[in-house]
């Protein structure tokens, strides 16, 4: 009698399976809105993720930016930074996930937020379209929509981040309300979104 | 696994099994062998672990791996049952790393596990330390490294082209493991270094980017061996931040010679990192500069040393090889590695 070969993918621990994540609810527009800025520590992170915030208060009536660093690029957000950025932000713009372990990891915290109630634009490099896919997959809210921008953004000069920014400005905007939201890839429709 | 099996050999059977775990997507590239119940037995009998404790997490994946998890893969990794202490002492040291822990079997780099045994268990599970002791050839050297691998792949589900991002990975992923050659060393076992006692049965990991030779067999002072090593410490295309840990897979021969000179490891470790480094031009010509930290901006000539200190955290040190050639290895930690070796349990 032959045994069975064991499924070396599934944990003796028990299915770490997830429920589909729920959205965040959106205003129409971002007037007045605390806009939370949480860069992750990658060349021209920071930066980038100021020059979209500054537009956002300077053409769309952001109230205030909120900057925070994520220290570890790979690791989910803790629970703290999670509780702050919740208390302190409207939205959250997150970037720039550039890597193989930070872009999933920053769609996983764009996921986390959007639990929370906060909506997200996250940012991550087109070179990592796969990982973040799969972190969308992971989190059970396939068609959550990243916005991928051109790789690499590590490299660019002052005048071509400015550039980078207001190239992403619209779609980020269109991440954080109801206003002029862009075609969503196809998973998408299959997920109900809060309005 | 032991004992003889007077079964008949069926290969047609092997090779639908090896097809099914093909088809399955959960080997690496290579054939694997498949995991029963009753091998898992086999494997959870040589360790006092509950199998179901948890043995290796991946907290931004969410994923825990078991005792029983880990005995699946190492199994079809092709291990021994009598290797499987080691298997789960190397993720002990893996659960210790941060680098493994920050991103590190998704990064980039791609990353290779070094497993290194130290203590009588080398002999008992034949771990070769001397000639070819990178591989090929011994199957403890080939096996325990690529359990790892298979866990990495299918307890932790981190596989190529979607949450593995290697850019180009490196030669040696999942096959890096080494016994240190204690008894032709004339100084302390590396785990020792790690915190343990001379003669504990000890492993140690460390990710690594590369490992690049030093081929030094006709010098007539030990520090020209010396200086050999450290320009291959320093190289430019290595250096990403501040400081690295660069480590040394020294050939027993280098070893001798540098001891023969009055000089402990200690005093190799101390060399190297008084004269490991760039200066701030050189670094500037590769773009590489390090002015831009907080503490810059510096003068052309201000030197960059490599490491951040003397310690075996930063510069570890492991005896290995065939003396029939004064070739030592030159190998790059990924990140930082714990520092630490584990008891075998």
């Amino acid at each position: 009698m032959a045994s069975t070969i064991i499924d070396p993918t599934v944990s003796s621990s028990g299915s770490t399976k997830k429920g589909r994540m729920p959205r965040a609810a959106r205003s129409a527009s971002l007037a007045g809105a605390r806009v939370g800025l949480l860069e992750n520590t990658k060349r021209n992170a920071a930066d980038l993720l100021d020059d979209i915030g500054e537009t956002l208060v300077r053409d769309f009536g952001a109230a205030e930016l909120v900057r925070k660093t994520k220290k570890q690029f790979a690791l989910p957000l803790t629970a703290e930074v999670l509780a702050e950025l919740s208390e302190s932000c409207d939205v959250v713009v997150v970037g720039v996930g550039d890597c193989g372990s930070c872009s999933a990891a920053a769609v996983a915290d764009g996921i986390a937020l959007e639990r929370a109630g906060i909506p997200t634009a996250v940012i991550c490099t087109e070179a990592f379209a796969a990982t973040s896919q799969a972190m969308a997959d992971l989190k059970g809210d396939p068609g959550f929509p990243y916005i991928l921008t051109e790789h690499p953004v590590a490299n660019l000069d002052a005048r071509q981040l400015g550039d980078r920014a207001a190239q992403l400005v619209s779609e980020v905007v269109a991440r954080l309300t109801t206003a002029s939201v862009s075609a969503p890839r196809a998973a998408d429709s299959a997920l109900s979104v809060p309005a | 696994m032991t004992g003889v099996d007077t079964r008949p050999l069926d290969p047609a059977a092997a090779t639908v099994v090896a097809e099914h775990l093909y088809a399955n997507g959960w080997t690496d590239g290579l054939p694997a062998l498949p995991a029963t119940d009753e091998t898992v037995e086999r494997f959870l009998a040589e360790t006092d672990r509950d199998p179901d404790d948890v043995v290796a997490r991946h907290l931004a994946l969410d994923r825990a791996v078991t005792v029983r998890d880990v005995a699946v893969h190492a199994i079809m990794a092709g291990c021994l049952p009598e290797y499987f202490p080691a298997v789960l002492t190397a993720w002990d040291a893996l659960a210790a790393d941060r680098a493994a822990n920050g991103g590190g079997w998704q990064s980039t780099s791609g990353p290779a596990p070094l497993v290194i045994v130290n203590g009588p268990l080398r002999d008992r599970l034949d771990v070769n330390s001397g000639g070819g002791v990178l591989g090929p050839g011994f199957r403890a050297n080939a096996t325990i490294p690529r359990a790892i691998g298979l866990t990495v792949r299918n307890g932790f589900g981190i596989r190529p082209h979607g949450f593995e991002q290697a850019t180009q990975g490196l030669p040696g992923r999942w096959t890096m493991g080494i016994a240190e050659a204690e008894e032709a060393s004339p100084w302390e076992p590396f785990s020792v270094d790690g915190g343990l006692e001379a003669g504990d049965d000890a492993v140690s990991v460390m990710l690594l980017r590369t490992c690049e030779f030093v081929d030094n067999r006709h010098f007539t002072d030990p520090v020209q061996v010396l200086r050999d090593f450290a320009d291959t410490i320093q190289r430019s295309g290595s250096w990403i931040f501040r400081h690295s840990c660069v480590g040394i897979l020294m050939n027993p021969d280098h070893a001798r010679v540098l001891a023969e000179a009055g000089m402990s490891k200690q005093d190799v470790r101390e060399w190297l990192v008084a004269h490991s480094g760039k200066t701030e031009a050189e670094l500037a010509a590769v773009g590489k500069g390090l002015s831009r930290l907080p503490d810059g901006p510096f003068p052309p000539d201000h030197f960059h040393p490599v490491f951040a200190d003397a310690s075996p955290k930063s510069l570890p040190i492991i005896v290995a090889g065939s003396p029939n050639a004064a070739m030592s290895m030159v190998f790059r930690v990924f990140g930082e590695w714990s520092g630490r070796s584990f008891p075998v349990r």
